[in-house]
C-alpha cells in the first residue's frame, strides 16, 4: 500500500471515530439532561452532575465533531464569487482558503493547548477528579483533526464517492 | 475607524475566497486582535466560552428532535390533518402544503427540514394532480419560511444567545406564535388568489370518521409542542431541559408507537444531525471571539452613532435595518446572520426605544426570507433538489410570494402587538 492511500485510509479511520465519538456525546446529553428531570421532579432529589457533564460532552462534540464537519464539506461557505470566476481563479481561490483553515487549525492546536497546560492544576467542583484542562483538551484536538483533514484535501483531494462520509442517507427502501 | 475596517474586511474577503463562514469569523477575530494588541491567549478562551453554556445545549436537541419527527413519519401525519381542513377547496392541495408546513414548525422549527419533509410528500402529489411543478416547489419553500418563527425555533435560541442571554427564550417562543401564522396566512392567501386565477385543482373532501382517525394519529406529534411550550411556561422545565425532553419524547413515539421508522436507519440520522450541529457550534464558539473584537472595537457603539445620525425616528430605522437585513440574507446563512447582526444592532434598537423581543421577530422573518433567496439560500437549493426544478425556473416564479412575504414582514415591522401581546399575556 503506497503513502497516499495508507493516509487516506487512516484518514477515512479519524473521521468515523470523530463521527461516533461526537454521536455518542450527542445521544448522553440527551439522556442525562431528562434523567436531571427526572431525579428533580420524581425522586425528590436533584443531582448536580447532569448540567455540567452534559457542558463537557457539548465542547467534546463541537470540536471534534466540526472537524469531521470540515471533512465532510457542510460547513457554510458563501460561493457567490468562487462560482462567478474562472476554474483557473478558483483553484487559486480555493488555495488561499485552505491557507487560511490551516492558519486557524494551527491556532486551534497551538492555543488550545496552551490553555490545556495552563488550567490544567484546576478541577471541576462537580467533577473533582477532573481538571480543568482535560475540559479543554478537544479544541486542540480539533484543531489537530482539522489540519490533517486540510492536508488530505491539499495532498490527495476530496475523499472518493465511496467514503463512509457519504454514508449517512436514508436507507433505500 | 480602520481597526472595524480591518475586522470586517478581513471577515468579508475570506468569505468571499470560500472559507467556511464559522472558520472565517474565527481568523477575523485574530487578525483583527493581532491589528489591536490582544493577546491570541483572550481570544482562545472566548472560543472556548462560546459553546460552554448551558442553554447552548437546546439547539442540539431541538435539531435532534427536528430530525427524528422529520424522518419518523410525522409529516405524513400532518398532511393528512391538513387535509382535514383545506382538501377539498380549488387550490386546496397548496394549502395543505402550507397548512402542513403550520404544523410541522411546531416540531421541527426549521424550515429546511420542513421543505425536506413537507416537500418530498407533497411536491409529488401536487404535479401529479396537475399542479405546475415550479408552484409547488415555491409553495413549499415559502411556507415553510414560517418555521423559523413558530415555536420552538432553534434560531429563536441563537438570537437570545447573541444577545448575551438578556433576552427570554420563553418570550421569544411566545413572541413568534403570531407573525408564524400571519407569515403562513399570507403565503395562504396568495394561494388561494393563484388557484382561482390559473384554475388549479379542487382536492377531495375528508369524511368525519377519517378525519377523526387522521386526528388521532396526527394527536402523538402535535403532543411534543405542548411539552415544550407547558414545560417552559409553567416553569416546570428550563428551555433546554424542554428541547431535551421533546427529544426523548420524539424518539419514543418514532419508534414505539408509529414504528414506521426502522432501527438501521437510526446510526445514519446520528451521523447527519451531527455533522450538522457540530458545524452550528463551530459557529457559534468562533461568533463568540468575533463578537469580543466588536465589543473591544467599539463597533455596537459606532453603528449607533451611525443609525442615530441617518435615522429620525423608529419607523425610519426599522426601514433601513430591513433593507440591510433582506440585501445580508441573500448571501448569508440564517446562524451567522443572527449571530453577527445582533450585538451590532442590539444597541442600537434599544436606543431608538424598540422592545428587543420585537426586533428578534422582525431579524427572524428577514433572516427567513434571505432563506429563500438566490445566491445563497438552503431552503431554496432543498426545495429546488426535491422538486426537480432549476433555481432559474423558480426564482422566476419566486416575485409573488417575495410581495405576500414582505407584506408579512411589512406588519411583523410596524404592529409590535402583534409579536409582544402574546408573551406579554402569558408571562406575566
Amino acid at each position: 500500500m503506497n503513502l497516499k492511500a495508507a493516509y487516506a485510509r487512516a484518514m477515512e479511520m479519524l473521521y468515523l471515530a470523530c463521527i461516533v465519538v461526537s454521536a455518542i456525546s450527542l445521544v448522553l446529553i440527551t439522556l442525562v439532561i431528562p434523567y436531571g428531570v427526572f431525579m428533580r421532579y420524581v425522586m425528590n432529589s436533584a443531582a448536580s452532575w447532569p448540567e455540567p457533564f452534559a457542558v463537557l460532552a457539548m465542547v467534546l462534540f463541537s470540536f471534534v465533531g466540526g472537524a469531521a464537519a470540515y471533512r465532510a464539506n457542510v460547513h457554510i461557505c458563501v460561493q457567490m464569487l468562487t462560482n462567478a470566476v474562472n476554474p483557473v481563479m478558483r483553484g487559486w481561490l480555493a488555495k488561499l482558503a485552505d491557507l487560511g483553515m490551516i492558519a486557524i487549525a494551527l491556532f486551534m492546536l497551538y492555543f488550545g493547548a496552551q490553555l490545556v497546560k495552563v488550567t490544567m492544576g484546576q478541577t471541576i467542583a462537580e467533577f473533582p477528579s477532573l481538571s480543568v484542562g482535560i475540559t479543554y483538551l478537544p479544541i486542540p484536538l480539533g484543531g489537530l483533526f482539522t489540519l490533517l483533514f486540510i492536508l488530505e484535501r491539499l495532498w490527495i483531494g476530496p475523499p472518493p464517492p465511496g467514503s463512509i462520509m457519504y454514508r449517512d442517507q436514508p436507507l433505500a427502501e | 475607524m480602520v481597526d472595524v475596517l480591518i475586522l470586517l474586511g478581513s471577515f468579508l474577503i475570506l468569505c468571499m475566497i470560500g472559507m467556511p463562514v464559522a472558520y472565517t469569523l474565527g481568523l477575523a477575530a485574530i487578525i483583527g486582535s493581532l491589528w489591536i494588541d490582544v493577546p491570541l491567549e483572550a481570544v482562545m478562551i472566548q472560543i472556548s466560552s462560546g459553546v460552554n453554556s448551558f442553554s447552548l445545549l437546546a439547539i442540539p436537541f431541538f435539531v435532534l428532535a427536528g430530525a427524528i419527527m422529520a424522518e419518523g413519519g410525522m409529516a405524513v401525519r400532518l398532511v393528512n390533518l391538513a387535509r382535514i381542513f383545506f382538501g377539498a377547496i380549488r387550490g386546496g392541495l397548496a394549502l395543505v402544503n402550507v397548512l402542513a408546513s403550520t404544523f410541522f414548525s411546531g416540531v421541527s422549527g426549521s424550515s429546511v427540514a420542513d421543505t425536506a419533509s413537507i416537500g418530498s410528500v407533497l411536491i409529488p402529489q401536487m404535479v401529479k394532480q396537475g399542479y405546475p411543478k415550479v408552484f409547488a416547489t415555491n409553495v413549499t419553500i415559502c411556507g415553510s419560511v414560517q418555521a423559523v418563527l413558530i415555536p420552538p425555533s432553534h434560531n429563536a435560541v441563537l438570537y437570545s444567545l447573541a444577545a448575551g442571554g438578556t433576552i427570554s427564550v420563553a418570550q421569544l417562543f411566545m413572541a413568534g406564535f403570531l407573525p408564524g401564522i400571519l407569515f403562513g396566512a399570507c403565503v395562504m392567501g396568495l394561494c388561494l388568489i393563484l388557484s382561482y386565477r390559473r384554475g388549479y385543482p379542487k382536492g377531495e373532501p375528508v369524511t368525519l370518521r377519517q378525519a377523526g382517525k387522521i386526528a388521532v394519529e396526527a394527536i402523538w406529534g402535535l403532543v411534543t409542542v405542548f411539552i415544550i411550550l407547558g414545560g417552559i411556561l409553567s416553569g416546570v422545565f428550563t428551555p433546554t431541559e424542554s428541547a431535551a425532553v421533546a427529544c426523548l419524547y420524539a424518539f419514543i413515539v418514532t419508534m414505539f408507537v408509529y414504528r414506521d421508522y426502522r432501527w438501521a436507519e437510526l446510526p445514519m440520522l446520528l451521523h447527519r444531525v451531527t455533522k450538522m450541529v457540530a458545524m452550528v457550534m463551530m459557529l457559534i464558539g468562533f461568533s463568540a471571539a468575533f463578537g469580543y473584537m466588536m465589543a473591544l472595537m467599539q463597533v455596537p457603539a459606532k453603528a449607533t452613532t451611525f443609525f442615530v445620525s441617518v435615522a429620525s425616528n423608529k419607523y425610519e430605522l426599522l426601514l433601513m435595518i430591513n433593507i440591510l437585513l433582506i440585501a445580508l440574507g441573500t448571501f448569508m446563512d440564517m446562524a451567522p446572520m443572527i449571530l453577527i447582526c445582533t450585538p451590532i444592532l442590539l444597541p442600537v434598537i434599544l436606543k431608538f426605544g424598540i422592545d428587543p423581543v420585537h426586533f428578534g421577530m422582525i431579524l427572524l422573518v428577514n433572516s427567513g426570507i434571505g432563506l429563500i433567496t438566490p445566491p445563497v439560500g438552503p431552503t431554496l437549493f432543498v426545495g429546488c433538489a426535491i422538486g426537480k426544478v432549476t433555481m432559474e425556473e423558480v426564482s422566476k416564479e419566486l416575485w409573488p410570494f417575495y410581495g405576500a412575504m414582505c407584506a408579512a414582514l411589512a406588519i411583523v415591522t410596524y404592529v409590535p402587538a402583534l409579536s409582544l401581546w402574546l408573551p406579554n399575556l402569558l408571562t406575566k
